[in-house]
């Protein structure tokens, strides 16, 4: 399954906000569906499970695509005539501009207030994940194999505040990939920064898998113990080695730690550094530590012993684990960001 | 021989590469290049790991001329001026533009998706040989490249040289 999102588009884009205008895609004219009727753009991205949306879509478009996953138009998109020799049909469409399709839903969602970004125009564009702070696409860019994370715009955030977010966000995520590769931590290759959508264009692992598939899989055929053992201690010695460059990830959970092929050599890399800071502060490292023991422990069933081995190899690689530890064991008691100051 | 690459985010336009060695006009062709009669950005190629990283120079000054916000004056000196990790401007053209006695040029041209690319008219101009993209590693000077973007030792474990490179070329005016 290739799970290829489909789009549909056509006409120029309904501009509901303003922040959207500075978007600079090269411009098309609006493009002729193939009875002859110009289509309100309803350029959308991976199924907005929307009962309204959907049926706003099917009577808007004139060829039904309707299906609930909203891959309909491939006729229509293929009618807009392709862009090189991929041909692919998923491809043209950042052209039609911003995409709205929330706007197109209608009052009745409000999650549709959420203006989501048009997606780049990669050949091999698949949708890989819709999060709450941006859709993450791979594709191939100049050639490599690569992943765009596109920032959602929030609406609800007064837009200075929210440009001045998006801006520093992915400032951070950039620089704290540079500071890893710098000294020698694996993390993605940056490709491209666009600070005018706010998007980055990264490496992209090919045929990895997070640890948390990892886990999962290893736990369900029963081997167990002595490989999850190894994976910890060099989680630790990673992580260890991160931290000891003030580099604090914000987000550790097993899904954001890749494994490249093939996973036996253990081949750790770390991804996801949109929330990320340097500090030297114990405190930060003992609570990023932290955020990993919870997402452990929520999402993998006995592995305790996995992590205290993590920790182990942590406080023996890392010269400043000392403080680290306690500061982890502090906030273990009391729940963090209380610093129970003042 | 030479290769031509579309800008998948700026789809009307491509990048071609073009590769010479044995050259003799170097200075004559940097002059032409200067005042505007030659077409093309040219570098040198001993700086240069891989046509990737041509590419993501290409693409971040495609970009950055769209909007405006390019810093220099052209496409083509954004272009060599996309490839330096420093932002001195003249000092980027020092190192990866072609010198007076360099015997290998690099050209690249960007051209919209329309028109074609001439290339004959780019390589009538130059005395030399053209040779294929593929002749590229043999002209690269790695230590030299590694001494420029500062690679470090640990770096070098977890990635190529054209990692290093192109991580650099990208996050320069971030930091």
């Amino acid at each position: 399954e290739r799970g290829r999102a489909r789009y549909s588009g056509g006409g120029r884009a309904l501009q509901p906000g303003g922040a959207s205008a500075v978007r600079s895609f090269p411009s098309r004219p609006p493009s002729v569906a193939e009875d002859g009727r110009t289509l309100p753009n309803t350029a959308e991205q991976a199924p907005r499970a929307c009962a309204v949306c959907v049926a706003a879509m099917a009577a808007a478009q004139a060829e039904a695509g309707g299906a609930p996953s909203v891959m309909a138009g491939a006729a229509g998109a293929a009618a807009m005539g392709d862009v090189g020799p991929v041909g692919s049909a998923t491809a043209e469409l950042e052209a039609a501009g911003p995409a709205t399709d929330g706007a197109e839903c209608g009052a009745g969602d409000a999650v549709a207030a959420e203006e989501a970004p048009a997606p780049p125009a990669l050949p091999g564009l698949r949708l890989v994940q819709q999060g709450a702070e941006a859709h993450v696409y791979r594709g191939l860019f100049l050639g490599r194999a690569a992943v765009a994370k596109l920032r959602v715009p929030k609406r609800y955030r007064h837009p200075a505040l929210e440009e001045r977010l998006s801006r520093r966000r992915m400032a951070q995520e950039a620089r704290s990939l540079l500071r890893c590769r710098r000294a020698g931590i694996p993390a993605p290759v940056v490709y491209f920064v666009d600070y005018v959508t706010n998007s980055i264009y990264l490496e992209d692992i090919v045929d990895s898998i997070t640890v948390q598939d990892h886990i999962y899989s290893v736990q369900k055929s029963g081997n167990d113990t002595s490989d999850l053992h190894k994976l910890a201690e060099k989680m630790g010695e990673l992580l260890a080695r991160m931290h000891d460059e003030d580099i604090i990830h914000g987000d550790l959970t097993t899904a954001n730690l890749l494994l490249r092929p093939p996973t036996d050599s253990l081949d750790l890399v770390l991804i996801d550094f949109g929330l990320s800071f340097i500090s030297g502060l114990p405190e930060d490292k003992g609570v990023d530590l932290y955020v990993l023991e919870k997402a452990f422990i929520s999402t993998h069933p006995d592995t305790e012993a996995m992590f205290q081995a993590l920790l182990k190899t942590y406080a023996a690689t890392s010269k400043k684990s000392g403080p680290v530890i306690k500061k982890l064991d502090e906030v273990r008691l009391r729940g963090r960001k209380r610093s129970m100051i003042g | 021989m030479e290769r031509t690459h579309r800008l998948e985010l700026f789809p009307e336009r491509s990048v071609t590469l073009l590769l010479f060695q044995h050259v003799k006009n170097a200075a004559a062709l940097r002059k032409k290049a200067m005042e505007g009669s030659l077409e093309g950005a040219l570098i040198n190629p001993a700086m240069i790991v891989d046509p990737f990283q041509i590419l993501v120079a290409a693409n971040k000054a495609v970009h950055l001329q769209k909007i405006g916000k390019m810093k220099t004056r052209t496409l083509y000196a954004e272009i060599i001026f996309s490839l330096s990790p420093s932002n001195n401007i003249s000092d980027a053209f020092k190192k990866f533009g072609i010198s007076d006695s360099d015997t290998a040029v690099l050209i690249v041209l960007v051209v919209d998706g329309d028109k074609n690319v001439n290339l004959a008219d780019i390589t009538s101009q130059v005395e030399g040989q053209q040779v294929s993209l593929d002749e590229l590693p043999q002209l690269t000077d790695t230590a030299k490249v590694k001494k420029m973007y500062k690679v470090t030792p640990q770096e070098e474990k977890i990635g190529t040289l054209l990692d290093s490179v192109v991580c650099r070329m990208s996050t320069k005016d971030v930091l």
